[in-house]
Protein backbone atom coordinates (compact mmCIF):
# COMPACT_ATOMS: atom_id res chain seq x y z
CA UNK A 1 0.00 0.00 0.00
CA UNK A 2 2.78 2.66 1.29
CA UNK A 3 4.72 1.55 -1.67
CA UNK A 4 1.96 1.94 -4.19
CA UNK A 5 1.21 5.65 -2.29
CA UNK A 6 5.05 6.74 -3.12
CA UNK A 7 5.02 5.03 -6.57
CA UNK A 8 1.48 7.74 -6.96
CA UNK A 9 3.58 10.94 -5.71
CA UNK A 10 6.64 10.02 -7.87
CA UNK A 11 4.35 9.73 -10.87
CA UNK A 12 2.48 13.05 -10.24
CA UNK A 13 5.77 14.87 -9.16
CA UNK A 14 7.12 13.68 -12.51
CA UNK A 15 4.37 14.57 -14.60
CA UNK A 16 3.97 17.76 -13.05
CA UNK A 17 7.22 18.44 -14.09
CA UNK A 18 8.98 19.12 -10.17
CA UNK A 19 11.96 17.45 -11.18
CA UNK A 20 12.70 19.18 -14.43
CA UNK A 21 15.61 20.50 -14.10
CA UNK A 22 16.30 23.11 -17.09
CA UNK A 23 12.97 23.84 -18.81
CA UNK A 24 11.37 26.07 -22.03
CA UNK A 25 8.78 28.76 -21.54
CA UNK A 26 6.55 31.37 -23.69
CA UNK A 27 7.88 29.64 -26.79
CA UNK A 28 6.46 30.98 -29.53
CA UNK A 29 7.12 31.31 -33.58
CA UNK A 30 6.09 34.67 -35.22
CA UNK A 31 3.61 33.81 -38.10
CA UNK A 32 4.99 34.57 -41.82
CA UNK A 33 3.35 33.90 -45.09
CA UNK A 34 3.73 30.50 -46.65
CA UNK A 35 6.33 31.57 -49.28
CA UNK A 36 8.75 32.78 -46.60
CA UNK A 37 11.99 31.58 -46.36
CA UNK A 38 12.53 32.23 -42.52
CA UNK A 39 10.71 32.74 -39.36
CA UNK A 40 11.70 33.28 -36.18
CA UNK A 41 11.17 32.16 -32.74
CA UNK A 42 11.60 33.17 -29.17
CA UNK A 43 11.20 31.73 -25.91
CA UNK A 44 12.48 31.80 -22.22
CA UNK A 45 15.22 29.29 -20.99
CA UNK A 46 14.92 28.32 -17.39
CA UNK A 47 17.98 26.60 -15.80
CA UNK A 48 17.14 25.04 -12.73
CA UNK A 49 20.48 22.92 -12.47
CA UNK A 50 23.54 23.28 -10.16
CA UNK A 51 25.58 23.80 -13.43
CA UNK A 52 25.43 26.36 -16.01
CA UNK A 53 23.64 25.27 -19.59
CA UNK A 54 25.91 25.66 -22.67
CA UNK A 55 23.33 26.40 -25.32
CA UNK A 56 24.69 25.47 -28.74
CA UNK A 57 21.99 25.53 -31.35
CA UNK A 58 18.49 24.63 -32.30
CA UNK A 59 16.62 22.07 -34.57
CA UNK A 60 13.08 21.25 -35.85
CA UNK A 61 11.31 18.51 -38.32
CA UNK A 62 10.23 21.14 -40.45
CA UNK A 63 13.12 23.88 -41.41
CA UNK A 64 16.61 22.17 -42.78
CA UNK A 65 18.43 24.81 -41.06
CA UNK A 66 18.11 26.59 -37.41
CA UNK A 67 20.21 28.97 -35.36
CA UNK A 68 20.37 31.46 -32.43
CA UNK A 69 21.16 34.62 -33.48
CA UNK A 70 21.15 38.09 -31.92
CA UNK A 71 19.73 41.24 -32.75
CA UNK A 72 22.16 43.99 -32.23
CA UNK A 73 22.13 48.18 -33.23
CA UNK A 74 24.61 50.43 -33.41
CA UNK A 75 25.13 54.03 -32.42
CA UNK A 76 23.60 54.91 -36.13
CA UNK A 77 20.54 52.98 -35.41
CA UNK A 78 21.57 50.10 -37.85
CA UNK A 79 20.01 46.53 -36.80
CA UNK A 80 22.43 43.57 -37.48
CA UNK A 81 22.43 39.54 -37.20
CA UNK A 82 25.00 37.87 -35.73
CA UNK A 83 25.28 34.17 -35.54
CA UNK A 84 24.96 32.82 -31.19
CA UNK A 85 27.71 29.83 -31.46
CA UNK A 86 27.00 29.53 -28.07
CA UNK A 87 25.49 31.13 -24.86
CA UNK A 88 25.87 30.42 -21.01
CA UNK A 89 23.14 30.33 -18.69
CA UNK A 90 24.18 30.41 -15.23
CA UNK A 91 23.12 27.84 -13.03
CA UNK A 92 19.65 29.23 -11.54
CA UNK A 93 19.66 31.46 -13.75
CA UNK A 94 17.03 31.84 -17.25
CA UNK A 95 17.54 33.46 -20.71
CA UNK A 96 14.73 35.42 -22.60
CA UNK A 97 15.20 35.14 -26.48
CA UNK A 98 12.63 37.83 -27.49
CA UNK A 99 11.77 40.30 -30.81
CA UNK A 100 14.32 42.66 -31.63
CA UNK A 101 17.52 40.84 -29.46
CA UNK A 102 18.48 36.89 -29.37
CA UNK A 103 16.26 34.91 -31.38
CA UNK A 104 15.85 31.63 -33.13
CA UNK A 105 16.26 31.67 -36.88
CA UNK A 106 14.60 28.82 -38.94
CA UNK A 107 15.21 28.33 -42.37
CA UNK A 108 14.83 26.15 -45.50
CA UNK A 109 11.78 25.04 -44.28
CA UNK A 110 9.60 22.37 -46.02
CA UNK A 111 6.95 23.62 -44.90
CA UNK A 112 5.81 27.35 -42.71
CA UNK A 113 3.38 26.30 -40.03
CA UNK A 114 0.23 28.38 -39.95
CA UNK A 115 -0.67 30.55 -36.56
CA UNK A 116 -2.56 28.43 -33.96
CA UNK A 117 -0.62 25.40 -35.04
CA UNK A 118 2.12 23.91 -32.28
CA UNK A 119 5.51 22.51 -33.83
CA UNK A 120 8.01 20.94 -32.11
CA UNK A 121 11.53 22.72 -31.94
CA UNK A 122 14.41 21.50 -29.74
CA UNK A 123 17.35 23.19 -28.37
CA UNK A 124 20.56 21.39 -28.32
CA UNK A 125 23.21 21.68 -25.76
CA UNK A 126 26.80 21.23 -24.97
CA UNK A 127 26.44 19.56 -21.62
CA UNK A 128 22.58 18.41 -21.39
CA UNK A 129 20.46 16.45 -23.15
CA UNK A 130 18.39 18.08 -26.25
CA UNK A 131 15.44 19.81 -24.89
CA UNK A 132 12.44 20.07 -26.47
CA UNK A 133 9.08 22.06 -27.04
CA UNK A 134 5.87 22.92 -28.86
CA UNK A 135 6.27 26.74 -29.95
CA UNK A 136 3.04 28.07 -30.84
CA UNK A 137 2.65 30.09 -34.31
CA UNK A 138 1.34 33.70 -33.67
CA UNK A 139 0.54 36.78 -35.00
CA UNK A 140 1.58 38.80 -32.52
CA UNK A 141 3.42 38.57 -29.25
CA UNK A 142 2.04 36.80 -26.31
CA UNK B 1 -42.25 78.37 -8.97
CA UNK B 2 -42.17 82.84 -9.56
CA UNK B 3 -40.13 84.44 -12.50
CA UNK B 4 -37.34 85.02 -10.16
CA UNK B 5 -36.84 81.62 -8.85
CA UNK B 6 -37.06 80.78 -12.67
CA UNK B 7 -34.58 83.43 -14.01
CA UNK B 8 -32.28 82.01 -11.49
CA UNK B 9 -32.35 78.28 -12.19
CA UNK B 10 -31.70 79.38 -15.95
CA UNK B 11 -29.30 81.17 -15.35
CA UNK B 12 -27.37 78.55 -13.03
CA UNK B 13 -28.21 76.09 -15.52
CA UNK B 14 -26.40 78.11 -18.20
CA UNK B 15 -23.19 78.80 -15.95
CA UNK B 16 -23.07 75.13 -15.21
CA UNK B 17 -23.38 73.86 -19.54
CA UNK B 18 -20.81 76.33 -19.99
CA UNK B 19 -18.50 75.20 -17.34
CA UNK B 20 -19.11 71.70 -18.85
CA UNK B 21 -18.09 72.73 -22.15
CA UNK B 22 -14.90 74.52 -20.80
CA UNK B 23 -13.68 71.38 -18.71
CA UNK B 24 -14.23 68.89 -22.21
CA UNK B 25 -12.56 71.53 -23.94
CA UNK B 26 -9.65 71.76 -21.82
CA UNK B 27 -9.46 67.84 -20.98
CA UNK B 28 -9.38 66.94 -24.90
CA UNK B 29 -6.05 68.30 -26.09
CA UNK B 30 -6.17 69.33 -29.86
CA UNK B 31 -4.70 66.87 -32.05
CA UNK B 32 -0.59 68.56 -32.54
CA UNK B 33 0.13 69.54 -36.15
CA UNK B 34 2.80 66.72 -37.71
CA UNK B 35 5.82 69.26 -38.86
CA UNK B 36 7.38 68.72 -41.91
CA UNK B 37 10.69 67.17 -42.47
CA UNK B 38 12.44 69.16 -44.48
CA UNK B 39 15.72 67.07 -44.42
CA UNK B 40 14.21 63.72 -45.61
CA UNK B 41 12.34 62.38 -48.79
CA UNK B 42 11.20 62.85 -52.01
CA UNK B 43 9.87 61.51 -55.05
CA UNK B 44 11.05 58.17 -56.68
CA UNK B 45 10.73 55.71 -59.08
CA UNK B 46 10.94 51.83 -58.24
CA UNK B 47 9.38 48.80 -60.00
CA UNK B 48 6.10 47.54 -57.67
CA UNK B 49 4.61 43.98 -57.55
CA UNK B 50 3.15 43.82 -60.87
CA UNK B 51 6.15 44.45 -62.39
CA UNK B 52 5.35 48.33 -63.15
CA UNK B 53 7.25 51.24 -63.10
CA UNK B 54 5.84 52.62 -60.05
CA UNK B 55 6.08 56.55 -59.10
CA UNK B 56 5.87 57.59 -54.90
CA UNK B 57 4.12 61.06 -56.54
CA UNK B 58 0.95 59.05 -58.03
CA UNK B 59 0.05 58.27 -54.47
CA UNK B 60 -0.05 62.13 -53.70
CA UNK B 61 -3.68 62.68 -52.00
CA UNK B 62 -3.13 59.52 -49.90
CA UNK B 63 -1.39 59.36 -46.76
CA UNK B 64 1.58 56.93 -47.05
CA UNK B 65 3.29 54.60 -44.36
CA UNK B 66 6.70 54.08 -45.65
CA UNK B 67 9.03 51.19 -44.28
CA UNK B 68 12.04 49.08 -45.87
CA UNK B 69 12.96 45.86 -45.23
CA UNK B 70 13.39 42.43 -47.03
CA UNK B 71 11.56 39.38 -46.80
CA UNK B 72 14.51 36.72 -45.71
CA UNK B 73 15.08 38.63 -42.46
CA UNK B 74 12.93 36.86 -40.10
CA UNK B 75 12.79 39.18 -36.95
CA UNK B 76 12.38 42.98 -37.01
CA UNK B 77 11.13 43.20 -40.81
CA UNK B 78 8.15 40.54 -40.48
CA UNK B 79 7.62 42.45 -37.16
CA UNK B 80 7.25 45.65 -38.36
CA UNK B 81 5.25 44.17 -41.69
CA UNK B 82 2.56 42.98 -38.88
CA UNK B 83 2.17 45.88 -37.53
CA UNK B 84 1.74 48.85 -40.09
CA UNK B 85 -0.53 46.12 -41.30
CA UNK B 86 -2.75 46.14 -37.93
CA UNK B 87 -2.34 50.13 -38.53
CA UNK B 88 -4.33 49.90 -41.61
CA UNK B 89 -6.60 47.43 -40.47
CA UNK B 90 -7.42 49.35 -37.65
CA UNK B 91 -8.00 52.76 -39.86
CA UNK B 92 -10.31 50.70 -42.12
CA UNK B 93 -12.52 48.98 -39.57
CA UNK B 94 -12.94 52.34 -38.84
CA UNK B 95 -13.39 53.58 -42.38
CA UNK B 96 -10.84 55.66 -42.53
CA UNK B 97 -8.07 53.55 -44.49
CA UNK B 98 -9.46 54.81 -48.15
CA UNK B 99 -6.85 57.41 -48.78
CA UNK B 100 -4.10 55.50 -46.66
CA UNK B 101 -1.12 53.09 -48.51
CA UNK B 102 1.25 51.35 -46.73
CA UNK B 103 4.35 50.99 -48.86
CA UNK B 104 7.75 48.86 -48.61
CA UNK B 105 10.68 49.41 -50.10
CA UNK B 106 12.74 45.97 -49.90
CA UNK B 107 16.73 46.41 -50.09
CA UNK B 108 17.39 42.90 -51.24
CA UNK B 109 16.04 42.79 -54.86
CA UNK B 110 17.65 39.89 -55.90
CA UNK B 111 15.79 37.82 -54.07
CA UNK B 112 12.66 40.17 -53.23
CA UNK B 113 11.49 39.81 -57.22
CA UNK B 114 8.19 41.72 -58.36
CA UNK B 115 6.91 38.02 -58.47
CA UNK B 116 8.24 37.28 -54.83
CA UNK B 117 7.11 40.32 -53.40
CA UNK B 118 3.59 39.41 -55.27
CA UNK B 119 3.40 36.43 -53.29
CA UNK B 120 4.28 37.59 -50.12
CA UNK B 121 2.64 40.64 -49.49
CA UNK B 122 -1.14 39.81 -49.86
CA UNK B 123 -0.61 37.68 -46.55
CA UNK B 124 -0.46 40.59 -44.35
CA UNK B 125 -3.89 41.75 -45.82
CA UNK B 126 -3.12 45.47 -45.25
CA UNK B 127 -3.03 46.43 -49.37
CA UNK B 128 0.69 47.11 -48.98
CA UNK B 129 2.66 48.14 -52.55
CA UNK B 130 5.66 46.21 -52.39
CA UNK B 131 8.61 48.30 -54.64
CA UNK B 132 11.71 46.38 -55.78
CA UNK B 133 14.25 47.32 -58.50
CA UNK B 134 18.05 47.33 -59.66
CA UNK B 135 20.38 48.14 -56.66
CA UNK B 136 21.36 51.64 -57.74
CA UNK B 137 18.15 52.92 -57.94
CA UNK B 138 16.96 51.59 -54.23
CA UNK B 139 20.16 52.92 -52.82
CA UNK B 140 19.49 56.23 -54.01
CA UNK B 141 15.72 55.93 -52.77
CA UNK B 142 16.99 54.81 -49.21
CA UNK B 143 19.61 57.64 -49.28
CA UNK B 144 16.72 59.94 -49.88
CA UNK B 145 14.91 58.92 -46.84
CA UNK B 146 17.93 58.47 -44.59
CA UNK B 147 17.87 54.70 -44.77
CA UNK B 148 21.32 53.38 -44.09
CA UNK B 149 21.73 48.90 -45.32
CA UNK B 150 24.78 46.84 -46.03
CA UNK B 151 24.37 43.73 -47.53
CA UNK B 152 26.82 41.23 -45.45
CA UNK B 153 27.38 37.42 -46.30
CA UNK B 154 25.08 35.63 -43.50
CA UNK B 155 25.94 32.35 -41.73
CA UNK B 156 23.15 30.88 -43.20
CA UNK B 157 24.48 30.72 -46.60
CA UNK B 158 22.19 33.87 -48.20
CA UNK B 159 23.13 37.38 -47.88
CA UNK B 160 21.67 38.80 -44.78
CA UNK B 161 21.63 42.84 -44.37
CA UNK B 162 22.32 45.30 -41.75
CA UNK B 163 19.89 47.91 -41.89
CA UNK B 164 18.02 50.88 -40.03
CA UNK B 165 14.12 50.37 -39.80
CA UNK B 166 12.69 53.11 -39.02
CA UNK B 167 8.77 53.96 -40.63
CA UNK B 168 7.86 57.14 -42.10
CA UNK B 169 4.79 58.60 -42.50
CA UNK B 170 3.88 60.89 -45.29
CA UNK B 171 0.79 63.44 -45.85
CA UNK B 172 -0.69 63.56 -49.02
CA UNK B 173 2.05 65.40 -50.74
CA UNK B 174 4.39 62.98 -50.31
CA UNK B 175 5.99 65.02 -47.59
CA UNK B 176 7.60 63.34 -44.74
CA UNK B 177 5.75 64.53 -41.44
CA UNK B 178 7.16 61.87 -38.74
CA UNK B 179 9.04 59.18 -38.14
CA UNK B 180 8.83 56.13 -35.88
CA UNK B 181 10.86 53.32 -34.20
CA UNK B 182 10.28 49.36 -35.43
CA UNK B 183 8.38 48.86 -32.12
CA UNK B 184 6.21 51.93 -32.70
CA UNK B 185 2.88 52.47 -31.02
CA UNK B 186 -0.68 50.73 -33.34
CA UNK B 187 -2.61 53.32 -31.43
CA UNK B 188 0.21 56.23 -31.86
CA UNK B 189 0.34 56.07 -35.86
CA UNK B 190 -3.66 55.27 -36.23
CA UNK B 191 -4.12 58.66 -34.84
CA UNK B 192 -1.44 60.48 -36.49
CA UNK B 193 -2.75 59.25 -39.71
CA UNK B 194 -6.04 60.99 -39.25
CA UNK B 195 -4.46 64.55 -38.65
CA UNK B 196 -3.43 63.95 -41.94
CA UNK B 197 -6.41 62.98 -44.00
Amino acid sequence: MLKRFFSAVLLAAASSGAFAEARIEQAWLRAVPPVSPSMAGYFVLVNDTDQPLVLTGASAEFAGMAMLHDTSTDGEGRRSMSHLKEVTIPAGKSLSFTPGGRHLMLMKMDSVPEAGETPKVCLAFQNHADLCGAFQVRHNEP
Amino acid sequence: MNNKDGFTSAFLFRILVAGAVLLLAACSEPARELPVNTRLGGDFTLTDHNGERFSLSSLNGEVVILFFGYTHCPDICPAVLARVSQVYRNLKEQGEADRVQPVFVTFDPERDTAEHLREYLPWFKADIIGLTGDVPAIQKVAEQYGVVFIKEEGDSGGADFSHSDYIYLLDQQGRVRKLYPADFNIDEVVADVKTLL
